[in-house]
């Protein structure tokens, strides 16, 4: 990594749990909730997300999260990402985040792809100069100026794909939070795409990733962290997590 | 004139308008309800600005709403576009239907119980009824209006869930924009409404001023109305059905095509308790009569109005954070 970059601290995780309340059966009617209280059946177990999760990320650092299914990869982004309040602890952030958590989700597929561009880049809080600056970009990189006012619904999903990762990535955010987005359209675009987050994690964007694919992880992070059950298992050099995490896989 | 200054004199237009009234009211009347609402006015202003006063350096409640506006307005003006662009997407009309849906639901009503039930003058006495096609007009484009709202604002948060759990986004958003493009919609059936106020020969006056307080009384406590419930249904989704039943209710207790007289005295008591009355007799004082309200209505409506917003943006505020688990 460039050394001539300050370490400051962009993130800062402090002691973060989250439980989740599991019930029985989710009650979600009134009469189902009356039926409930008056069994005294309301009963519920407590399910522990993440326990004490703490760390930080600075600027410049390209960070992976890793961690078999249901370790609490994706409740940590979302915690950081502010969508979910944790149960303990807090979250600093040093600046704006912009979570590319599941692509094109704020899409209206009965508008057209350029009204979708403002639409989808007010929803990820871009402004409208910038939109208006930026659109060439997007439609450009998104390969589908021909399509551009064709309505959502006609186009196919390596399409809809592209347009969203155009979309999320015009940014140069000081914070991005990618949750495997990479693997997007043809062999071509993907080539494409991951020279784009390349390109902007040299540019000095922090980058916090989450990917099951430990050779990507390698290849893209300098840091890891190892969730494991919702407790952080190990944090270090990206080699170093990744050996160990494959050594554990290798004897289970 | 850059964004920030149009919000600014906005707002301050809105600040003088109010002040406008309260103080004509002063004058016309001098009674206690004429004070007691320039009072309120000017605690209300107070609250605004009233931080300025005090220390130069601390922001006033008015500069903290103005950036909230400001910093969400992109979104906000997406997001109610977005509601225009796919209502009348593929429709040949388009926009014109916001024109057209209360002449055409008017000329129906107004078929049925002029001509089939001959429904006109019950009330007798109510000079109101003199133009019963403008009086349910008016009845009709408040009372769907509110409806509309509501039943927007009551899937806002369900039906964004998508969004919800994917972006950081104020919540308060999603109930607001849909209230604020059915609000727009209403402020649209204004037009048609004044077509047949013209052809019925009631020419405004200057009572027409007014008009605007009365709309904005009734989005406000429909935006109370609609945080209440777009929470609530992200709990219990039998509200969802509830709420058609109750709103049909609401409609057939308010009068819209009937007059108060008709009923009986407990029954007209009890009406001072439903806000939608309030509203649009209000409105119908404006619009047929071509006066300007009491003091004592123009503060009923207030009070209903604030207090709703207030309870339904604490409820939303209170369980905001929990939606994330049940939707």
């Amino acid at each position: 990594m460039d050394q001539g970059i300050l370490k400051e601290d962009m993130i800062r995780v402090e002691n973060v749990s989250m439980n989740f309340r599991l019930m029985n059966d989710r009650i979600s009617s009134i009469k189902e909730m009356m039926t409930a209280l008056a069994k005294r059946k309301v009963k519920f177990k407590v399910f522990h997300a993440l326990e004490d999760v703490d760390f930080t990320i600075q600027r410049g650092d390209v960070v992976g999260l890793i961690g078999h299914n249901g370790a609490g990869k994706s409740t940590l982004l979302k915690i950081i990402s502010g969508i979910m309040r944790p149960t303990k602890g807090k979250v600093w952030r040093g600046a704006n985040i912009v979570p590319m958590l599941e692509l094109g989700s704020g899409f209206d597929y009965d508008l057209s792809g350029h009204e979708n561009i403002f639409l989808n880049g007010a929803i990820l809080g871009y402004s409208k100069e910038f939109l208006h600056s930026k659109y060439d970009e997007i439609v450009a990189f998104s390969e589908l100026a021909e399509f551009i006012h064709t309505p959502l619904r006609n186009y196919s999903s390596g399409m809809l794909m592209r347009l969203a990762f155009s979309i999320a990535t015009v940014v140069e955010p000081e914070i991005l939070i990618v949750d495997e987005v990479l693997a997007v359209g043809d062999e071509r675009f993907q080539e494409k795409s991951k020279k784009r987050m390349m390109e902007l994690m040299s540019g000095g964007t922090t980058v916090l990733f989450v990917s099951h694919n430990i050779d990507q992880i390698r290849e893209m992070c300098n840091r890891v962290v190892w969730l494991d059950h919702g407790k952080v298992k190990m944090i270090g050099e990206a080699d170093e997590v990744c050996d160990a995490y494959r050594k554990q896989f290798l004897e289970s | 004139m850059s964004f920030s200054t149009k919000i600014t004199f906005a707002f301050y237009g809105i600040i003088v308008y109010l002040l406008g009234i309260s103080i004509y009211q002063v004058i016309r009347e001098p009674n206690v309800w004429a004070y007691v609402v320039l009072a309120v006015t000017l605690l209300f202003v107070f609250w605004l600005l009233g931080s300025r006063l005090v220390s130069k350096k601390k922001p006033t409640v008015l500069s903290r709403i103005q950036a909230a506006v400001q910093r969400f307005s992109f979104l906000i003006e997406q997001l109610v576009a977005r509601d225009f662009k796919t209502k009348y997407k593929r429709s040949v009309l388009g926009i014109f239907w916001s024109f057209l849906n209360p002449l055409l639901m008017m000329a129906v009503q107004y078929f049925v119980f002029v001509n089939l039930m001959k429904l006109r003058n019950l009330g007798g006495q109510n000079p109101m009824l003199e133009h019963y096609a403008v009086y349910l007009l008016v009845g009709i484009i408040m009372f769907s209006g509110f409806n509309d709202c509501c039943n927007q604002a009551l899937r806002s948060i369900v039906y964004n869930a998508s969004l919800i759990t994917k972006v950081y986004v104020p919540k308060v958003i999603y109930p607001t924009t849909k209230v604020l493009s059915a609000g727009i919609n209403l402020a649209l059936s204004i037009l048609p409404l004044y077509i047949i106020v013209l052809i019925n020969r009631l020419w405004p006056n200057f009572s027409i001023l007014v008009l605007p307080l009365g709309i904005l009384f009734l989005m406000v406590f429909t935006l109370g109305m609609g945080y209440l419930l777009s929470s609530c249904v992200v709990f219990f989704r039998d509200i969802e059905f509830l709420w058609g039943v109750f709103s049909t209710m609401w409609m057939y207790a308010t009068p819209i095509i009937y007059d108060i007289g008709i009923l009986p005295n407990t029954v007209q008591k009890l009406m001072m308790f439903n806000p939608l009355y309030h509203y649009i007799d209000f409105v119908r004082q404006i619009v047929i009569l071509q006066q300007v309200p009491t003091a004592q209505e123009t503060m009923i409506c207030a009070a209903f109005s604030v207090g709703m917003f207030a309870v339904g943006l604490l409820v939303f505020k209170k369980t905001e954070d929990k939606f994330i688990f049940y939707i």
